[in-house]
């Protein structure tokens, strides 16, 4: 299909973005930045993760800029990353260096380390909390102070665990013999964003895209897998949430040492390890259940997201025609947020040269079809 | 005290450690800004458990800042926006790599604020720990 582009209307569109300004302010009340990065943590979230990028003030102003619209902010801060100079490339992060702020299976009751449930929406009513109305930065600060003094009077209690160095559920698993073990994989990733994907495409760039992905339709296609559009029947082996450190070797220097590397910071993210129950044959037609594993990784606290990522993770793993979740073009193509919001919305831009010459088209079918009919008649 | 160590607690620490340190430098020596702090993209590459692969989880915007004191390179890193910072970072990194005497004086400091960001820590990870929970499974007839 050709495109044909339009011209004019440079009058109209000023004046239509203006509008947009008007909507956005109209009530007369600005919100600040640091109010957006202070109470919508889980949209800021989302926004790092479906663009790809962690920096909360940035992913603030793209919400702002964008009226809350999730599709609209991660766009804004795709296009802006675009901008940046991409100077390094850290050292391996490792979960096994995570500071645990929640951590749960699904899977063990008394998984070694214990459950930590942190901060999450799951045990709560889900009732519309009216005193949020009257709540305000005074009442804020009171609710803090009282919280801290509440947490200063806690004993050390040694006994309760370091949640810096928590076993993971699947060492103990591999210790266990119940899993497979695997040495570490130093392959080189490929990345998405500097080549494009091409088929069949490799592990890091599958991951890539999932990570990436945008939360709704990561979340669609592994719920699609469970319900029976899949080949998967899988529990969380285990879900962590905190803070993962990032290093630097010297950018100039071959250092090498990881004592001598640069500390930046750290992020939040959120880990999941999903666990796949199998039957394989064995000896003799012995089946005997083994247990595969998918992965998911989000940054910022994106639970579901990170669930399913694990899930679509392990369909990739093994192709299966049957099922499109099981396919790799079908998930790894309709899932980013700009691709797919993009083209979807592409599609109120002016098409006229396209749609007029299928009414012309139309039309001349239409032409033939009578002078048939009325040469029929005669 | 190593680059690792001391980039720690000069990040995780208070700010004014770095300030400080660098103050003195500048009030010394002669520190040339090779790059102002500027805003960059840190590709982060992680590993994976299910088959301990490596892959791109994203970027993290950071601000990176270099100067030049005597023959030596200093470079400050930092995640987010924080020019003063990565330029006080640079400043302290330059004077390790001249080795210059100061630095000697800075390693007490730094072990003072070291314990001071785990005392916080632990008493976060306390607080955290308080959600621990032992759920027990329901008798089934």
């Amino acid at each position: 299909m050709g495109y044909v582009a339009v011209k004019g209307g440079t009058k109209a569109i000023e004046e239509s973005i203006k509008r947009l300004k008007y909507e956005r302010v109209k009530k007369g009340t600005a919100i600040e930045l640091h109010k957006i990065e202070a109470g919508m943590r889980g949209l800021i979230d989302q926004v790092m993760s479906e663009s790809s990028l962690y920096d909360q003030t940035l992913a603030a102003l793209a919400i702002k800029q964008a009226e809350g619209n999730p599709e609209e902010a991660v766009f804004l801060l795709r296009a802006y990353r675009s901008t940046l100079p991409r100077k390094h490339v850290s050292r391996v992060i490792s979960s096994e260096n995570m500071k645990v702020e929640r951590r749960i299976s699904a899977s063990f009751k008394d998984v070694p380390g214990g459950q930590i449930l942190g901060a999450t929406t799951d045990y709560t009513h889900r009732l519309l909390d009216s005193e949020l109305e009257q709540e305000s930065d005074i009442s804020i600060q009171d609710w803090l102070r009282a919280f801290q003094d509440e947490n200063h009077s806690i004993e050390n209690q040694d006994h309760m665990g370091d949640l810096n160095h928590l076993p993971k559920v699947l060492d103990y698993l591999r210790s266990e013999g119940l899993l497979a073990g695997c040495e570490n994989n130093d392959l080189q990733p490929g990345d998405v964003t500097r080549k494009s994907l091409e088929f069949p495409s490799m592990r890091s760039e599958r991951l890539q895209i999932l990570t990436r992905g945008q939360t709704g339709a990561v979340t669609s296609l592994a719920y699609a897998v469970i319900r029976g559009y899949g080949a998967l029947h899988p529990t969380v082996g285990e879900l962590r949430v905190g803070q993962l450190p990032v290093h630097l070797d010297h950018p100039l220097l071959d250092e090498g040492q990881e004592e001598d590397s640069y500390y930046i910071g750290d992020f939040t993210a959120t880990e999941v390890e999903m666990l796949i129950p199998l039957t394989v044959e064995k000896d003799q037609g012995k089946k005997e259940i083994e247990f595969e594993v998918g992965y998911g990784m989000c940054m910022g606290q994106n639970e579901t997201k990170a669930i399913a990522m694990g899930i679509l993770d392990n369909c990739l793993e093994k192709p299966n025609k049957e099922f499109p979740s099981h396919n790799e073009e079908f998930v790894l193509y309709h899932i980013d947020s700009v691709e797919s919001t993009g083209f979807i919305s592409h599609l109120k831009m002016p098409h006229y040269v396209t749609f007029q010459s299928k009414l012309d088209s139309i039309r001349k079918s239409k032409d033939k079809t009578t002078e048939q009919e009325v040469g029929l008649h005669e | 005290m190593r680059r690792r160590e001391r980039t720690e607690i000069l990040i995780q620490g208070s700010e004014a450690i770095a300030k400080e340190f660098a103050k003195e430098i500048e009030m010394i020596y002669k520190v040339t800004v090779i790059q102002k702090p500027e805003s960059a993209l840190v590709l982060l590459k992680t590993r994976e458990t299910a088959k301990k692969s490596l892959f791109y989880l994203g970027e993290m915007l950071v601000t990176e800042c270099t100067v030049q004191i005597q023959d030596s390179i200093g470079i400050g890193i930092v995640k987010g926006h924080r020019e003063e910072l990565a330029h006080s970072l640079a400043i302290i990194d330059a004077a390790y790599q001249a080795d210059l005497g100061e630095t000697r004086l800075w390693s007490l400091v730094l072990e003072n604020e070291k314990k001071n960001i785990q005392k916080n820590l632990q008493e976060l990870n306390r607080s955290i720990l308080r959600t621990k929970v032992n759920f027990e499974t329901m008798d089934v007839q």
